[in-house]
């Protein structure tokens, strides 16, 4: 990415804007840069720290479907490339003694005392470009997100699809996923209790198939035979645990039905009124590369139509539609799932007029665009204003001005857009700030 | 008047504005929250409509 290298951009990443004073011209920034426990500028990125560290927590960027350590890198492709501490599970600084990435950081780039830093810098104009927050599915409990393993949101589905991650681009159903996550943990069990047994066994001076046959049968007696005796069925339950759990897992095949639900918190009166925008080429989008992974996938999309207004999403739709996705259009009532976590859907046909009930291995939510969550926090320190729906207010001409002259919006802090969109408005906002800083702006203002 | 410009927000909009004015010569600070740039598109897989991947 050009923007880490660009000479005339200064990149403050994990950092928040504290204060905004002045106007127009001559604003004066405050801005807080959080504490990464590593020094940026000696950190090379290589990862042995990660590696080393021994504290294991979930994954932020892939939405918690991977593991992280709590020395990460927010994506392997990020920039800046630095490594961050979690402080709230590293060890070290959670005041327990560990100081593993310390140790084994060639560069010396480690720094557990590292303080939180105020910066202060003088600028003309402001862009603010935050972006948006996905729709919490939860809050629509009929379609079982979070208690459904198997229903998961588009953005998730997106990790699922990517080569880079969590399942290296194999589409499984998540209940499967956990199946695998289990099997070392069972092994493990499994074998201690072996372990334990074989110790019994030296002690004894039998086998436990024999022991067990005479204990049984009541020529054995005593404290420590009983011992024996239910360690031999703490160690067949552990192996017979292991050994169901290894058929099921060897009989895991990929999802192969996929149903995409659209409008999951748009287009809704209880939650967003609007619609969302992106969410149903994106969906024709996942279920393209769904049937490029499977090519005898079964895919449907749910929903009250598709709304492919862009250059050439049309035809991007009809393409889908041409390698077997199948649209139906209806609005999915319910979702409740069988003993083996298969999702089934039900539905009415609005074509055939008919309530029906379709099983699938893994349903994909299109979750609403929605304002971010720190947007009100975000704008007060701004000092503009949001509009009805909570996004950023502009005004109608000139289109991408707030409520505060010389500040600039851009993006889906606006309203939901796609990315070509984003990106020409955000040139749209350069060019308005560039506006500012050669003082026509004041100029056009002024008359 | 100050010739220098604030990007708040890292993602495809946020890079976007601030490559532009880069480019026209002015000097920009990028703020963002998280510990990389990228945002919401860095997560996704490839893009709609041309399938291009989108890092």
């Amino acid at each position: 990415m050009d923007v880490g290298r660009h000479p005339k951009i200064r990149l403050l990443a994990y950092s928040e804007i504290e204060k905004i004073d002045g106007e127009m011209g001559n604003f004066h920034i405050t801005v807080r840069k959080k504490a990464r426990y590593v020094d940026e500028k000696k950190c090379t990125g290589c990862g042995t720290c990660a590696e080393k560290c021994p504290t294991v927590t979930s994954d932020a960027y892939n939405l918690g479907l991977g593991k992280a350590k709590a020395i990460y890198k927010y994506f392997a492709q990020g920039i800046p490339s630095a490594y961050t501490i979690n402080a709230n599970v590293c060890r070290q600084l959670q005041g327990k003694k560990c100081g593993v990435c310390a140790k084994v950081c060639q560069a010396g780039a480690i720094d557990y005392k590292q303080q939180e830093q105020i910066i202060e810098f003088d600028v003309g104009a402001i862009i603010v470009a935050t972006g948006y927050d996905l729709f919490d599915a939860t809050k629509i409990p009929e379609y079982g997100y979070g208690r459904l393993p198997n229903v998961v949101t588009a953005l998730e589905f997106e990790r699922f699809l990517s080569a880079s991650g969590p399942t290296h681009g194999h589409v499984y159903r998540r209940s499967d996923l956990a199946l695998m996550d289990a099997l070392p943990e069972a092994e493990k069990s499994q074998q201690k209790a072996a372990k334990g047994l074989e110790q019994l066994e030296k002690k004894g001076g039998m086998s436990s198939a024999d022991f067990y046959a005479k204990y049984e049968a009541g020529e054995l007696q005593g404290e420590e035979y009983d011992k024996w005796a239910e360690q031999v069925k703490v160690s067949r339950a552990a192996t017979e645990k292991l050994e169901a759990m290894k058929a099921k897992v060897d009989q895991i095949e990929g999802a192969h039905r996929l149903a995409f639900i659209q409008c999951v918190g748009s287009r809704d009166i209880r939650f967003n009124k609007y619609c969302s925008g992106f969410c149903c080429m994106h969906a024709v989008k996942e279920a393209i590369i769904g049937l490029e992974h499977d090519r005898d996938a079964e895919v449907y999309i749910f929903g009250m139509d598709i709304r492919a207004v862009g250059k050439n999403f049309e035809e991007y739709r009809n393409r889908g539609a041409g390698s077997g996705i199948k649209f139906i259009r209806s609005r999915v009532a319910e979702i409740y799932e069988d003993k083996d976590h298969t999702p089934i859907l039900v539905y009415e046909d609005t074509k055939e007029r008919q309530v029906k009930q379709l099983p699938v291995d893994l349903v994909i939510l299109a979750t609403a665009c929605q304002p971010s969550e720190g947007i009100v926090k975000m704008a007060a320190t701004v000092g503009i204003e949001t509009n009805d729906f909570g996004f950023i207010k502009t005004a109608s001409y000139p289109p991408l001005s707030t409520s505060r002259p010389g500040v600039f919006v851009c993006g889906c802090a606006v309203s939901p857009m796609d990315i070509p969109e984003s990106v020409a408005q955000a040139s749209s906002a350069a060019a308005r700030a560039a506006q500012v800083l050669s003082g026509s702006e004041t100029e056009r203002l002024a008359s | 008047m100050n010739r220098d410009v604030l990007v708040i927000g890292g993602g495809i909009a946020g890079m976007q504005a601030s490559l532009d004015l880069g480019e026209m010569g002015f000097q920009v600070h990028l703020v963002e929250r998280l510990p990389s740039i990228g945002g919401k598109m860095s997560q996704l897989d490839k893009t709609f409509p041309t399938n291009d991947c989108a890092l």
